[in-house]
C-alpha cells in the first residue's frame, strides 16, 4: 500500500510534468496578450497542477530534499502560489466615481469580487472634497491631490489627501485616484407633483474627452431622455504650458429636449417635461480605483524567502570553482 | 567640461574599438587586454554622460527608448567587463559577445536624444531598485550568451577560440550565470510588483510588460529544469540561452515602447 502511494507520488513529482506546466502557463500568458484570453483566471489550471507536482516532489525528490536552499525555494514558491490563490479568491479590485460634495456610495462600485470576499465595502464612509491636479506641458498629468473627509469614532470629519500613489486606506480597502475625473453639473428637478429630485450628471473624463463633454439624462418620473453637454468656450487646459485642473468660469450647460435647446448658467431654471429643471452649479467628480488584497504582506514574505533560499543555493554552487572541470578532461588553456 | 551629449559619442566609438580589438586579438591568438582597457575607458565616458544627464534632468535613465537603451548599453558592457575580470579564463569570449553588443550601439546612434519628464509614479525608491535588478539579470544573461556563442561557433569551426576551455565547461559556467540571472529576475519581478502596488494599487495586472516578463521567467525556469530532465548537449543549451536572452531583450525593449506604455500615466 505504502509502496503504491510512494510510486504514485513519484510519478506526480515528474520533472517532465513541471516542464509541460511551465510551457502551458507560458502559452496561456501569450494567449492573454495576443488573443485577449482571461489569463488571470486560466493560469490557475497550470498553477494548480504545478502545486501538486511540487508538493509530490518536495515529498519524494532526493535532489530537492537534500539541498536546503533548493528545498526552501520550492517550498516558498508553493506557499506563494497558495497565497496568490487565496488573495484572488478573497480580493476585490474595482473602480468608482464620487461627486464633489457627496458621500462615497458602495452601490456604484464596479468591481471584480472574489467568491470568498468578506464584503464590508458598505462600512466605508468618506465625502469627496475638492481636488487639484497639476499638468506639465503637452497634457502630461502630474500630481493629483484629492481631499476627502473621513469620519472618526466620535463623528468628527477629518481631511485626508489622496493621490495616484497615496491611497485612502479604510478597513483594508485602498482607494487611489485615477486618471478618470471630470465635471459634473448639479441639477435639481421639481416635478409637476412638487417632488424634488437632485443629482449630478457625470460628464466624460476631462481633458481626455474635452471634445465631447456630453451625456444623456432622464427626466425623473417621465422616462424621457434629454441630451445635455457642457460648452466650454475656452478649454481650461493649455497645450504647451503647465496648468492646473480647474472648473471653467464661463461654461454653459446646453440642454436639448427634442428640438428645443436651452442654455443654462448656474442658478438658471427652465421648464422641462411638465416640471422645472434648475442648474445649481458645476462640480467635479473623481474616479478611484479600489483594491483589497489581504494576502500581500504574506506573499511578499514568501517571495522574499524564495529568492533568498535560491540565492543561498546558488552561492553554494558558485563557490565551487569546478565549472571548468565539467568534462573531467584535461585543462586546455592558460590564462590570457 | 563637455555637456552630457558630447560624452556619449566618445563612449560609443570606444565600445566599437574595444569590440574590434577583441576580435583581432583572438583571431591572432593574442591577449584581449587592450580590448578590456578600451572597454573600461568607454564605460567611464558613458558613466559621465549618463550622470550629467541624470543631474540635468533630475531623473535616472528609465523614461524613453533613448535612456533605456543607453543605460542598457552601459550595463551590458559593464557586465561583460566584470565577468572578464572575475573569470580570467573566459576573457577571450569578449570577442564573441562584444560584436553582438555593437548592434545595440548602432541602434542607439539612430535613436533621437530628447529631454524627458519622468511620470509622477516614477518618484519612488522601488524604481531604481527594480531597474538595477533587471540590469543585473540581463547582465548575467549576456555573459552566458557570450559563452554560448563560442559553443555555437565551435560547432562549425571546432578549432575556434582555442584558448577557451571546452564546450562542456563553458556550458556549465553559462548555466551558473543563468542561475544567478534567474535570482535577479525573480527579485526584479518582486520589486516591480511592490512598485506597481505602490503606484497603481495592484501588484500584478497582466499588462503586456508584466505578461512578457512572466513568460521570460517561465522560460528561464524551463531551461533550468530541462537540464535535469534531458541532460542536453552544450549546443542545445547554448541555443536555449540565446533564445532566453532574445526573449528577455524583446520584453525589455519591445513591449514598453510598442504597446500603449503601461508604465506611464494616462492624462
Ligand atoms: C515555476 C516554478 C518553478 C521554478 C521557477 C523552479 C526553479 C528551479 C530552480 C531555479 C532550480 C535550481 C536549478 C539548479 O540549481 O540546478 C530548480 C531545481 C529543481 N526543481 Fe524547480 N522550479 C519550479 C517548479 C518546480 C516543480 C513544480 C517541481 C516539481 C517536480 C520542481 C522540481 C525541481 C527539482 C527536482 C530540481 C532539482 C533538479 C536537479 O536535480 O538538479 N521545480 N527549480
Amino acid at each position: 500500500m505504502m509502496k503504491t502511494l510512494h510510486g504514485g507520488l513519484r510519478r506526480l513529482a515528474s520533472l517532465r510534468l513541471t516542464l509541460a506546466c511551465l510551457a502551458l502557463a507560458a502559452l496561456i500568458a501569450l494567449a492573454g496578450d495576443v488573443g485577449g484570453w482571461p489569463t488571470g483566471t486560466l493560469i490557475a489550471v497550470p498553477f494548480v497542477i504545478l502545486f501538486v507536482n511540487l508538493a509530490a516532489a518536495i515529498a519524494t525528490h532526493g535532489a530537492l530534499r537534500t539541498q536546503a536552499g533548493l528545498f526552501g525555494f520550492h517550498l516558498a514558491l508553493a506557499c506563494l502560489a497558495l497565497l496568490a490563490a487565496i488573495d484572488r479568491l478573497s480580493g476585490l479590485s474595482g473602480h468608482v466615481e464620487v461627486t464633489q460634495g457627496t458621500a462615497f456610495d458602495p452601490t456604484l462600485v464596479e468591481a471584480r469580487i472574489g467568491p470568498l470576499h468578506p464584503g464590508s465595502l458598505e462600512r466605508v464612509r468618506f465625502v469627496q472634497g475638492r481636488f487639484e491636479i497639476d499638468y506639465a506641458p503637452r497634457l502630461k498629468r502630474r500630481e493629483t491631490r484629492s481631499t476627502v473627509y473621513v469620519p472618526d469614532d466620535t463623528g468628527n470629519w477629518h481631511p485626508v489627501i489622496v493621490g495616484d500613489d497615496t491611497p485612502l486606506v479604510v478597513g483594508d480597502y485602498r482607494f487611489y485616484t485615477s486618471f478618470n475625473k471630470g465635471f459634473a453639473p448639479l441639477l435639481s428637478y421639481i416635478a409637476a407633483d412638487g417632488t424634488i429630485h437632485s443629482g449630478a450628471v457625470h460628464l466624460p473624463s476631462y481633458p481626455l474627452n474635452f471634445f465631447k463633454q456630453g451625456n444623456v439624462w432622464t427626466i425623473p418620473g417621465t422616462g424621457r431622455e434629454v441630451k445635455l453637454w457642457l460648452h466650454v468656450p475656452e478649454p481650461v487646459f493649455v497645450e504647451d504650458a503647465p496648468w492646473r485642473f480647474r472648473i471653467p468660469d464661463d461654461a454653459v450647460l446646453v440642454i436639448m429636449d427634442g428640438a428645443q435647446r436651452y442654455e443654462l448658467r448656474p442658478g438658471d431654471t427652465v421648464p422641462l417635461g411638465g416640471g422645472r429643471l434648475r442648474y445649481e452649479e458645476l462640480r467635479t467628480w473623481m474616479g478611484y480605483t479600489i483594491d483589497y488584497s489581504p494576502m500581500i504582506p504574506w506573499m511578499l514574505a514568501a517571495a522574499a524567502t524564495a529568492a533568498l533560499s535560491l540565492a543561498w543555493h546558488a552561492i553554494g554552487k558558485l563557490r565551487r570553482s569546478d565549472w571548468d572541470r565539467a568534462t573531467g578532461a584535461e585543462e586546455r588553456a592558460h590564462v590570457r | 567640461m563637455f555637456a552630457d551629449g558630447a560624452w556619449l559619442p566618445i563612449a560609443l566609438g570606444l565600445y566599437f574599438a574595444a569590440a574590434l580589438s577583441a576580435v583581432i586579438a583572438v583571431w591572432r591568438g593574442r591577449s584581449v587586454s587592450t580590448a578590456m582597457t578600451l572597454l573600461a575607458i568607454a564605460l567611464a565616458c558613458h558613466t559621465v554622460a549618463i550622470a550629467l544627464r541624470w543631474v540635468r534632468l533630475g531623473h535616472g535613465p528609465y523614461v524613453d527608448l533613448f535612456e533605456v537603451l543607453s543605460s542598457n548599453v552601459w550595463s551590458l558592457h559593464l557586465a561583460v567587463l566584470i565577468a572578464a575580470l572575475a573569470f580570467p579564463r573566459i576573457r577571450a569570449s569578449l570577442a564573441a559577445i562584444l560584436p553582438l553588443l555593437q548592434i545595440l550601439v548602432i541602434w542607439l546612434l539612430t535613436v533621437p536624444e530628447r529631454d524627458t519628464l519622468a511620470p509622477v509614479t516614477y518618484d519612488t525608491v522601488w524604481l531604481p531598485i527594480h531597474v538595477t535588478l533587471g540590469k543585473i539579470f540581463l547582465g548575467c544573461t549576456v555573459v552566458a550568451v557570450g559563452l554560448s556563442i563560442v559553443i555555437l561557433i565551435r560547432r562549425h569551426r571546432p578549432e575556434a577560440f582555442s584558448v577557451l576551455p571546452r564546450c562542456r565547461a563553458l556550458d556549465e559556467l553559462a548555466y551558473r550565470f543563468v542561475l544567478i540571472a534567474f535570482i535577479f529576475e525573480t527579485l526584479m519581478l518582486i520589486a516591480g510588483a511592490i512598485w506597481a502596488q505602490d503606484a497603481w494599487g495592484r501588484y500584478w495586472a497582466w499588462d503586456p510588460l508584466e505578461t512578457w516578463a512572466f513568460i521570460t521567467w517561465l522560460a528561464v525556469a524551463g531551461y533550468l529544469h530541462q537540464r535535469a530532465v534531458w541532460k542536453p548537449s552544450p549546443v542545445l543549451n547554448a541555443i536555449l540561452v540565446v533564445g532566453i536572452f532574445t526573449l528577455a531583450f524583446s520584453t525589455f525593449f519591445g513591449t514598453p515602447f510598442i504597446s500603449t506604455a503601461p508604465h506611464k500615466g494616462a492624462i
